[in-house]
């Protein structure tokens, strides 16, 4: 027995020295910085913005897009761009899209790590719940402080990422309104003499879908796929995502939330894609088709329904290798789709929050900084064509590109096959546009969380069928009320009103 | 059994089943490998196929135009798919190796009657089966408690425990080796250790080639560790990056991401032969994995059911 115990003492210690030793292998990064953290607050940055701090920091910077080969020389270009202005080592990387991303990034915040720049969004890494959450710095005090931002972005859209009147994350300066429309292969358009700016509405169409019907087969006059649908030409101001109901019209007529699955208007929207499909304009298998740009790249379709923006028919050439023609319909808005569409927060456990601010806000007025993330190093992934245009090499060690993730993308240099006045359309693009009442407000489902995931099973059981026009409408709009009933989108419903209320009150909007 | 027997038996085997239920039997079989062998014939077809050709006439099993150029694309992305393979093969490697002697360390006393605190260590596993302490705790005790974040090691140590197979070692060695074997060990002179290394281990080769295939998959299927843990791009390994080329695909094609940017990015993702390709190459070596296993395998599986 005494033998016994022995071996088992030794095997206990064994294995507290085989964890002592692989964390001792793993154990990079010691916590040095943690005496840094509240003092440099008061010390650093202020009114003497030119002084450098004498400190490095190393700033933590994780963005959504690719992983990039070449990520390392940037870290190291944009440290040493940094030295004498920040004197920040910048470690930055990017872990993929939504489902890479969010994962990875939501422990991290949860478990509290000391990350000091990371991506935030509607669609990754949840803005709303990580800011409630309180896993992210509160950034009114900054603000202040460094004023250049507001400038940049503008109060207006700033405050629309605000929750409760507070700045958890600053959005990208990028298009800051949105309006949906058609895409028309251009080959069909010149063949029909097609002109683009005489159709206003979707039933302008229709004479040309029938001409395509009959004479070019293979080609389906209309692409629906899931969401993207001419369902987006109604242009709901969808209180929480856009499978839940809940919705305003986007013209500020009122503030009542309705249900938009239900309303007049879209049950017509069905009743005429359900003419459509009897017509053969939309494919049979629209019901199931699930990816959007794979259909549009096989040219066998002559109109989508997407969100437009200036330059968005180039755009998608160099996706889907396919020349198309925009043709806006709907008026552009100013909604809470874009204000937390991209935004960069401070971790609330980072260590130098107020130089990641600084950080950051040089991504805003810094037009090397910023042209460095997004295209990379000069001559060595892409060249100057020009003062302000650009050209990729062959070079693929990095093409994160999408400048719209974070700072100024007005700042981004322009691709040789771009537009060169695109930044001017972006501008009067964005002035043309008006702000919806209920931007800012960000409905807390918390109170209706069962309610509003059942809903939503109920609508992703319906809207597919419904929006390509697969099924009988009636008989389908009655049986899908039937179970929202039962779901409680009554009971979502007058949450949401309940909330909004309070807040257009609390606001003085009302 | 005396001979007799045996010799009518050989006449009408009283196991044997009629002709027409073999055949169906075996037709079943036949068409279940089909089921199971098809979809990866077809991943290998495309992964050969022509990318515009996928996209104007859909998959096809016998490729129209016979192209190597999506293994071209992977030798030439190299590094980042070349390190990770190794990673994988690392990890796979020594991951299962550690993993192997840990769990059998663990369940052999468990297995011995003589242990004295042999329902205190069975409770101490069977609970983790039971209660975990969710998803964010995990985290911390990796990252701040180890710190191992971001090397090697966090890729290996998560999975070097497993409560479950802890319990299908202890059973195979409660029955396989008699407790009167590590009796007569002792009484020739052996240690405890000696016994276990010696003795106890190569009398239970099928268990341990059971769970070391078990580990094997575990390690090399394996793409959450370095999802959640790994921020360093040296330690992803095969399955992470292939997981996350999908997941940005899906990501970005399906509906609720229609913002407004995501065409740009779709143009700059590998095709679709590319990612069938790198699915080829990353099933490779586990598949050669398996005969090695095999031998053991049912043997492995079937422990504690009736011994003669």
């Amino acid at each position: 027995m005494f033998k016994m115990k022995r071996y088992l003492c030794l095997a206990v210690v064994l294995v507290f020295a085989l964890s002592v030793m692989l964390s001792g292998c793993g154990g990079s990064k010691p916590t040095d910085a943690e005496k840094t953290s509240d003092a440099e607050v008061s010390t650093t940055g202020g009114d003497e913005e030119s002084s450098v701090p004498k400190d490095t920091v190393e700033i933590k910077f994780y963005s959504v897009a690719d992983t990039q080969p070449d990520m390392q020389k940037i870290n190291d270009a944009a440290t040493e761009y940094l030295k004498d202005k920040l004197n920040v080592k910048i470690i930055a990387e990017n872990f993929g899209w939504g489902d890479t991303y969010t994962p990875k990034i939501n422990p991290m915040l949860a478990a509290g790590e000391a990350i000091d720049v990371v991506f935030t969004s509607n669609w990754a890494a949840n803005y709303r719940q990580n800011a409630v959450a309180g896993y992210f710095y509160e950034l009114n005090g900054l603000l202040e402080k460094y004023p250049k931002i507001k400038e940049i972005v503008g109060a207006d859209f700033l405050n629309g990422s605000a929750i409760n009147g507070k700045n958890y994350a600053v959005p990208t300066n990028k298009e800051k309104v949105h309006n949906w429309g058609y895409l028309l292969k251009k080959d069909l358009v010149d063949k029909y003499k097609i002109d683009a700016a005489n159709i206003k509405k979707m039933e302008d169409l229709e004479p040309y879908y029938e001409q395509i019907k009959a004479n070019e087969p293979g080609i389906t006059p209309l692409l629906t796929v899931q969401m993207d649908a001419t369902w987006h030409l109604l242009d709901w101001d969808n209180i929480s995502d856009d499978d839940i109901p809940g919705a305003l019209y986007n013209d500020n007529r009122d503030t009542k939330i309705f249900n938009q699955f239900e309303a007049p208007e879209s049950i017509a929207m069905y009743k005429k894609m359900r003419e459509y499909y009897k017509k053969g304009y939309v494919h049979p298998d629209a019901a199931t088709q699930d990816n959007v740009n794979e259909e549009m790249r096989s040219g066998k379709y002559f109109s989508v329904v997407q969100p437009l923006k200036p330059g968005k028919a180039e755009e998608m050439f160099t996706s889907t290798k396919i020349e198309w023609v925009q043709v806006d319909i709907t008026p552009p808005i100013m909604s809470n789709r874009e204000t937390i569409g991209a935004l960069l927060a401070i971790p609330a456990k980072s260590k130098n929050p107020e130089r990641a601010f600084q950080f950051i806000e040089m991504l805003y007025t810094d037009k090397f900084l910023k042209n460095l993330f997004v295209y990379g190093i000069e001559n060595e992934h892409y060249t100057k064509v020009s003062d302000n245009v650009v050209k990729l090499t062959d070079n693929q060690g990095y093409m994160a590109g999408n400048g719209w993730r974070f700072g100024d993308q007005f700042k981004d240099y322009l691709l040789d096959n771009e537009d060169p006045e695109k930044w001017v359309k972006f501008e009067e693009y964005n002035n043309k546009g008006t702000a919806l009442t209920s931007l800012g407000f960000a409905f807390d489902s918390s109170n209706v969380d069962n309610q509003a995931s059942a809903c939503k099973n109920v609508i992703q059981t319906y809207y597919k069928q419904l929006f390509c026009g697969a099924v009988d409408t009636d008989a389908t709009v009655a049986k899908m009320s039937s179970e929202l009933k039962a779901a409680g989108a009554d009971e979502l419903i007058a949450e949401m009103q309940k909330q909004y209320d309070a807040w257009l009150t609390e606001t003085g909007k009302k | 059994m005396d001979n007799s027997i045996s010799m009518k038996v050989k006449k009408k085997d009283i196991n044997a089943i009629s002709w027409g239920s073999n055949a169906v039997l075996n037709l079943m079989f036949v068409i279940y490998t089909i089921v199971c062998l098809g979809p990866l014939a077809l991943v290998i077809a495309i992964s050969f196929t022509d990318e515009t050709e996928i996209i104007i006439k859909g998959y096809s099993f016998i490729p129209r135009k016979f192209l190597v150029e999506a293994y071209d694309y992977i030798l030439k992305a190299g590094d980042s798919i070349w390190r990770a393979y190794g990673v994988s093969v690392f990890v796979t490697l020594v991951g299962t190796a550690i993993s192997l002697l840990v769990i059998c360390m663990y369940a052999y006393p468990l297995s011995r009657q003589s242990f004295k605190y042999k329902s205190f260590f069975s409770f101490l596993t069977y609970f983790t089966m039971i209660f975990g302490g969710g998803l964010v705790p995990w985290v911390m005790v990796y990252t701040q408690l180890f710190r191992i974040k971001d090397s090697i090691w966090i890729l290996i140590f998560p999975y070097l425990m497993n409560a479950w197979f802890v319990m299908i070692m202890r059973t195979f060695f409660k029955t396989t080796v008699h407790e009167s074997i590590i009796e007569s060990a002792r009484i020739d002179g052996a240690g405890e250790f000696r016994t276990f290394f010696v003795i106890v281990l190569p009398l239970c080769r099928a268990g341990l080639a059971t769970i070391g295939l078990f580990c094997t998959l575990n390690y090399w299927n394996d793409w959450w560790l370095p999802l959640v843990f790994v921020t360093d791009r040296k330690y992803f390994n095969i399955q992470y990056l292939m997981y996350q080329t999908l997941s940005s695909i899906q990501f970005l094609t399906s509906s609720s991401a229609s913002f407004s940017q995501s065409s740009k990015v779709l143009g700059e993702l590998p095709s679709e032969s590319a990612r069938m390709a790198i699915a080829v190459v990353s099933i490779g070596p586990i598949i050669f994995a398996y005969p090695f296993f095999q031998k053991y395998f049912v043997k492995g599986l079937t422990v504690g059911a009736v011994k003669g």
